[in-house]
């Protein structure tokens, strides 16, 4: 039995699906975790100097989006304006989040060792 | 100095005197949180347990005071510990700071004591003031949240007048700041309101903006001693970092306070602040992913405190799982309805407060064993290792299996207690009764009794390591350099 919901109430939320429950918990934790292996084979590649591990990066990356979109579906997300601005921001603010802190790391450790050096020439 | 290896005061400073005695308090104070937490479970699988002598409302109460309280001992005891080295002189007004542990400590006995024995009765206007003010968490009667206030206040001053005494580096500043803000948050769940909707707004002040805004600033804070402790990375690189952190913390986690106000009867437009913070409060954890690999890359790790370094590498994967993966997990308002106040909610909290906030505490507990025995080594190969590798794993183990546990059972409530049944009295039976819900909780004390074992043996090892190692600690490069 599920709680019908005020005309107000369906402008700002949709209430989960009990069939996509687990979706919303599996997909919302992959949107962690893939943000997080993005960040950790984004910052290796670079701190390593193995441009070869960038490509698996921007891989977990697509699974993050994929994850995003899975989790937009199932949690109704798409049903409104706003909820999809959300969508759109997190794509956007995970893909940019690892690079602006690169920029940072390497910002704060300027002329500390050879390896920030390197990555400064990239 | 004392030989190496025999615990003697004579090793400390005053600053980190009185550190001790905190810290002392503080684990006793776990072990009360355990102790409590375990007959809180049994409880669970056992109704009548102690029913009518040690009710299941007065664990479950000194269960969660007990872990704010020891964790607010660890945080004034680690500031204390670090107070007189970062400033570079000793501490100004010591003897009130060591009035107030006494004092704090004293009240802390009082009110487990009215807790454990006066629980039952008429509530009145006397009984907020000297037996329970009724607010989940903040239970303690309105003398001691008087009290509470007053030590913080006496703590602020010692640690900013020391600070303006000595050098008044970037983690003075940050730690200054944010004792301010410790203290004032705290009045904000002392207002009296009798409009229920009211009371949680402000409440919530004190049990978010306290735990996602204070205590996560002041853990940087730590940490950022902390690196340069145990890691000698450069004070400049730390204390610009821990700048940025604090922007991003706050930035997304002052108005993610929303995600509790979706069902407490506050405006709608709560909704939308909720919802957008909570989806973009993980992108600071994800981005320092890359600091962490990035300094990881540059430190190789190295460190003469094992035990401290494995717990505070512990506290980021903590804290990232704990409040990252399983706090996003439920945190949209349109699932988040269906969540909110079952088990799930229990599961994101145990992992979230072990994850980030526990682990900080016993790492600085570990920096100061060492120090207190003259200095020790204190490594993976040194005699009895295995205590404290196998109280870290154990603990750990323990938690992780309490919190997929109450995962399960939090999976199982939101479904037949919320989106079946309506929220009703009767479905919130049908889900207590359920299969479901059993084997969770009896997974849970399973984990439970893991975890006590690995409190024992933390207990043990806190009081035995580096006391048969005669090496001498070496610092990193850095803070040797400096010294």
């Amino acid at each position: 039995m599920r709680r019908t919901l005020t005309s107000q109430e369906r402008v700002v939320i949709e209430p989960v699906h009990l069939a996509d429950f687990f979706t919303v918990f599996f997909s919302a934790a992959s949107v962690i975790l893939f943000g997080a292996l993005y960040a950790l084979l984004f910052a290796w590649s670079r701190v390593r100097g193995r441009p070869r591990l960038m490509p698996m990066a921007y891989a977990a990356y697509l699974g993050l989006a994929a994850s995003v979109i899975v989790l937009g579906n199932a949690a109704n997300l798409f049903n409104s304006h706003y909820w999809t601005f959300i969508v759109l921001l997190m794509l956007v603010g995970y893909l940019v989040a690892p690079h602006a802190i690169w920029h940072l790391c390497v910002g704060t450790h300027v002329g500390e060792d050879e390896a920030v050096k390197v990555s400064q020439q990239r | 100095m004392a030989a190496l290896g025999t615990l003697s005061s004579a090793n400390l400073n005053g600053g980190q005197k009185l550190a001790v005695k905190f810290f002392t308090v503080a684990i006793a104070l776990f072990g009360a949180q355990v102790l409590f937490g375990m007959l809180a479970g049994i409880q669970y699988l056992k109704p009548d347990f102690l029913f009518g002598i040690l009710d299941f409302s007065v664990n479950r109460m000194l269960h969660i005071n007990a872990m704010v309280v020891w964790l607010l001992f660890g945080f004034i005891g680690a500031v204390y510990w670090i107070l007189e080295d970062e400033s570079g002189t000793p501490v100004v007004g010591l003897g009130l700071g060591n009035l107030m542990f006494w004092v704090f400590t004293l009240a802390v006995v009082v009110v487990v004591l009215v807790y454990l024995l006066v629980q039952t009765g008429p509530g009145e206007l006397k009984s907020i003031w000297l037996i329970n003010e009724g607010r989940e968490y903040i239970e303690a009667p309105r003398w001691a949240d008087i009290g509470i206030v007053v030590c913080v206040l006496i703590f602020f001053y010692n640690v900013a007048a020391t600070f303006m005494k000595g050098r008044f580096t970037g983690i003075a500043g940050v730690l200054v700041f944010d004792l301010v803000a410790l203290a004032g948050l705290y009045l904000a769940g002392m207002w009296y309101t009798p409009n229920i909707s009211m009371d949680q707004h402000w409440w919530w002040w004190v049990i978010h903006l306290w735990v996602e805004a204070t205590w996560e600033v002041l853990v940087g804070c730590l940490l950022a001693y902390g690196l340069v402790k145990t890691m000698g990375v450069r004070r400049k690189i730390v204390e610009t970092w821990l700048y940025i952190e604090v922007a991003l913390l706050f930035g997304s986690g002052i108005l993610g306070l929303g995600h509790h106000y979706f069902w407490i009867g506050t405006p709608e437009y709560w909704l939308s602040i909720g919802g957008f913070f909570s989806a973009l409060e993980p992108i600071p954890l994800v981005a320092m992913v890359v600091h962490a690999v990035f300094d990881a890359g540059h430190h190789k790790m190295k460190s003469a405190n094992h035990p401290a370094l494995a717990w505070m590498i512990a506290q980021a994967f903590g804290n990232f799982f704990g409040a990252g993966v399983w706090g996003f997990m439920h945190t949209l308002p349109q699932i988040n309805l269906y969540t909110h106040g079952t088990q799930w909610t229990a599961s994101h909290g145990h992992l979230a407060f072990f994850g980030a906030y526990s682990t900080i505490v016993i790492a600085f507990v570990y920096l100061a064993v060492q120090k207190w025995r003259g200095d020790v080594w204190m490594s993976g190969n040194m005699a009895g290792a295995w205590k404290w590798k196998w109280a870290l794993f154990l603990l750990h183990a323990g938690m992780i299996g309490m919190t997929m546990a109450l995962l399960i059972t939090g999976y199982e409530q939101s479904q037949i207690e919320r989106a079946i049944g309506g929220s009703t009295w009767t479905a919130y039976f049908e889900a207590q009764a359920h299969v479901w819900f059993v084997q969770g909780m009896n997974w849970r004390m399973i984990s439970g009794w893991a975890f006590t074992a690995g409190f024992v043996l933390l207990a043990w090892d806190l009081m035995t390591i580096g006391k048969r190692e005669t090496r001498p600690a070496q610092l990193p490069a850095a803070e040797a350099a400096a010294a």
